[in-house]
């Protein structure tokens, strides 16, 4: 973990078992590939969240999961169960929808209830237990309506509601808030993450939205071209991804290349690059052609006596754009450009443009990257 | 008046013209007496005193309400079994036989009739494929000219209004909401019964009424397979126009004949428009 603290938003609630494991899962449509066979465990009580462009087959290895789309290999087992051939009326979880689905013709209240009513469990309970959702999803008032005269953000609590009133184990959430404006859809990213920590359902949700998947996740799974490229908490994505896609998938990086490697000590590996030898932590990528460094921008600091990792530059640009100061530095013998993002201090001055400054970065803010990055 | 467009104006002049007018002109012709065969311009009630204290025409009119009636309920089943039918099947079939469904409505009526006319006579399709399957020992000649010979013939010919609607009705449900609530537990019978039963039922009750509408004002069918006892309301009002030449009675027994239309549409505008799709 990069900052001492460890970042404890991150850490998995519950018990570390896993609650869903998928081996060697494969779906194919005739000679398309949508999932390539994969392995992922969810964790009980954690906030999964799958994310990745259009196309990335994270839909389908939800709808896969969910028992709306055959598996052409492998197995999914829950709670040690296989369930690959149960329908999906037997699945033992429930599933939030991108466009909600909801039953038009039943009111709030009745669509909730339909998974209560399917098992035929006595009004009086029923009821009682409707009433309990209602109140957790905050809707309460709103029970005798129907999904018509509902705004968005209303029909979608409705729809985990819904979800929620068989006590599943594990709700799967395909693209919940892709159909609301901005400013609700922060609003129920917070919410989802309330309820689930609450609740201690685990959640697997899909998102094409990398900020989504930082606000709201334990742990991202990043998935491209049907495979799953790194599987990690935001912060290890963000500040130590495996590949040129995961570390521009989430920003701007800073790439210093080309990287070999000159030796590999205990925790820390000392790798030539362009700028000059630099040190970097944590595990090395097996691909060992193509290498590079990729330093997010904000991770760049203008050194202290104590930095492991120092750049000699130039200073080419400085833009004050409100909480942050961008600055860009060139690299005088490669004649590299490299991006630095400071927080703004009113008292700071700026080095002036021309001048030479010293830049630095931890071993742990930086991570070593291999492949292409479309 | 401010801010009608005058494509509007056309458009009501149209309606004036071609429904207004026609509908006001017979029901004034229904207050009017007819004496020694011609038309007197005194207007009176004498036609809806008679059109009531008859009990023959009462009669007629009651066999045809409950012949329409029955032809209402016989094809909501069957029509409802066809449109899930072709609504099961996949994409590609759906569509060949909504239009093969569709084409006998671009057919003339009265070829229809003739043709369900030699299914059910005695050299007919139905005989043969009695005795074929050794049903019957000799050809049934009760299948034509009788008031069941017009139940079949109605049900036949009237099946697409009834599919259709319920058809469109289906096709609106969405694969999510189906997807929903097997996902929450349901079997494929309560799905059915909780979900697309209640979801589809509006088009349903839309057929329903088109095929009563129908069924109840219809004298060819009746005439043409019917034979005596298929004597229906519609042929009576044909027979003022077309034998007796009493116009007035005629659109007096029409006006009755409009106003049951006119309830059963506005019923079944009631029962479907449900609160939830507002």
């Amino acid at each position: 973990m990069a900052a001492p603290d460890a970042d404890s938003r991150h850490e998995v609630a519950g018990d570390r078992t896993p609650l869903l494991r998928i081996r060697g899962l494969g779906v194919r449509f005739q000679d398309f590939e949508a999932i390539r066979p994969l392995d992922l465990d969810v964790l009980n009580g954690e906030f999964l969240t799958v994310l990745g462009p259009s196309g990335s087959g994270k839909t389908t290895l939800l709808r896969t999961i969910a028992g709306f789309q055959q598996p052409t290999a492998g197995r999914i087992e829950f709670d040690g169960r296989d369930i690959a051939d149960l329908p999906i009326n037997r699945r033992p979880f429930n599933t939030v929808f991108q466009d909600y689905a909801l039953f038009p013709h039943m009111t709030v209240r009745e669509n909730v209830a339909f998974g209560l009513r399917v098992r035929g469990i006595a009004r009086a309970t029923r009821d009682a237990r409707v009433e309990d959702a209602l109140g957790i999803v905050e809707l309460e008032d709103l029970g005798n309506r129907y999904p018509t005269q509902l705004s968005g953000g209303q029909q979608q609590r409705t729809a985990l509601a819904r979800a929620m009133i068989c006590e599943p184990r594990l709700i799967l959430l395909d693209e919940p808030l892709a159909a609301l404006d901005a400013t609700l859809r922060r609003q129920m990213q917070k919410f989802l993450k309330v309820v689930q920590r609450q609740s201690g359902i685990t959640f697997v949700f899909v998102t094409h939205d990398q900020s989504e998947a930082i606000t709201v996740s334990d742990r991202i799974c990043v998935m491209r071209s049907g495979r799953i490229e790194q599987i990690g908490t935001p912060r290890d994505l963000y500040y130590r991804p495996r590949s040129r896609f995961v570390a521009a998938f989430f920003g701007a990086s800073n790439i210093l290349e080309p990287c070999r490697i000159e030796s590999t000590g205990e925790a820390v590996t000392m790798v030539s690059t362009p700028f000059g030898t630099m040190s970097v932590d944590g595990p090395l990528p097996q691909v060992r052609e193509g290498l590079a460094l990729a330093v997010r921008p904000e991770a760049l600091v203008p050194a202290s006596g104590d930095a492991c990792n120092r750049i000699g530059c130039e200073v080419v640009s400085v833009s004050f754009v409100g909480s942050e100061t961008i600055t860009e530095l060139r690299h005088p013998q490669t004649r590299h450009v490299l991006t630095m993002k400071t927080r703004s201090n009113p008292s700071a001055r700026h080095p002036a443009v021309g001048s030479h400054l010293e830049v630095g970065f931890d071993a742990a803010a930086c991570a070593l990257v291999t492949g292409a990055q479309e | 008046m401010t801010g009608y467009a005058p494509g509007a104006i056309v458009l009501w002049a149209i309606c004036a013209l071609f429904i207004l007018i026609p509908l006001a002109s017979f029901l004034a012709y229904s207050f009017l007496p007819v004496v020694d065969n011609a038309i007197v311009y005194e207007p009176t009630l004498d036609n809806f005193a008679n059109l009531f204290s008859n009990s023959s025409y009462r009669t007629t009119f009651l066999r045809t309400m409950l012949l329409a009636f029955e032809v209402s309920v016989f094809n909501f089943v069957l029509g409802y079994a066809t449109a899930y039918f072709i609504w099961r099947r996949p994409p590609a079939w759906r569509n060949v036989l909504v239009i093969a469904l569709a084409i006998p409505l671009l057919m003339s009526y009265i070829i229809k009739i003739y043709a369900m006319r030699g299914v059910l006579g005695t050299n007919g399709l139905l005989n043969s494929a009695l005795l074929a399957f050794g049903l019957a020992d000799e050809p049934v000649s009760a299948l034509l000219f009788n008031l069941t010979a017009v139940r079949i013939t109605l049900s036949v010919v009237l099946l697409p209004f009834m599919v259709l609607p319920i058809c469109v009705a289906l096709e609106r449900i969405t694969p999510q909401v189906l997807q929903a609530a097997a996902d929450l537990g349901a079997s494929e019978i309560q799905t059915f019964r909780w979900v697309i039963l209640p979801l589809s039922l509006p088009g349903a009750i839309v057929g329903a009424m088109f095929t009563f509408v129908l069924a109840s004002g219809d004298f060819l069918a009746p005439e043409l397979v019917g034979g005596i006892e298929g004597f229906t309301f519609g042929r009576l009002v044909f027979s003022q126009f077309g034998l007796a030449f009493n116009w007035p009675l005629g659109a007096a027994l029409s006006v009755l004949l409009l106003v049951v239309a006119l309830a059963v549409i506005s019923v079944a505008r009631r029962l479907s428009n449900p609160r939830w799709q507002t």
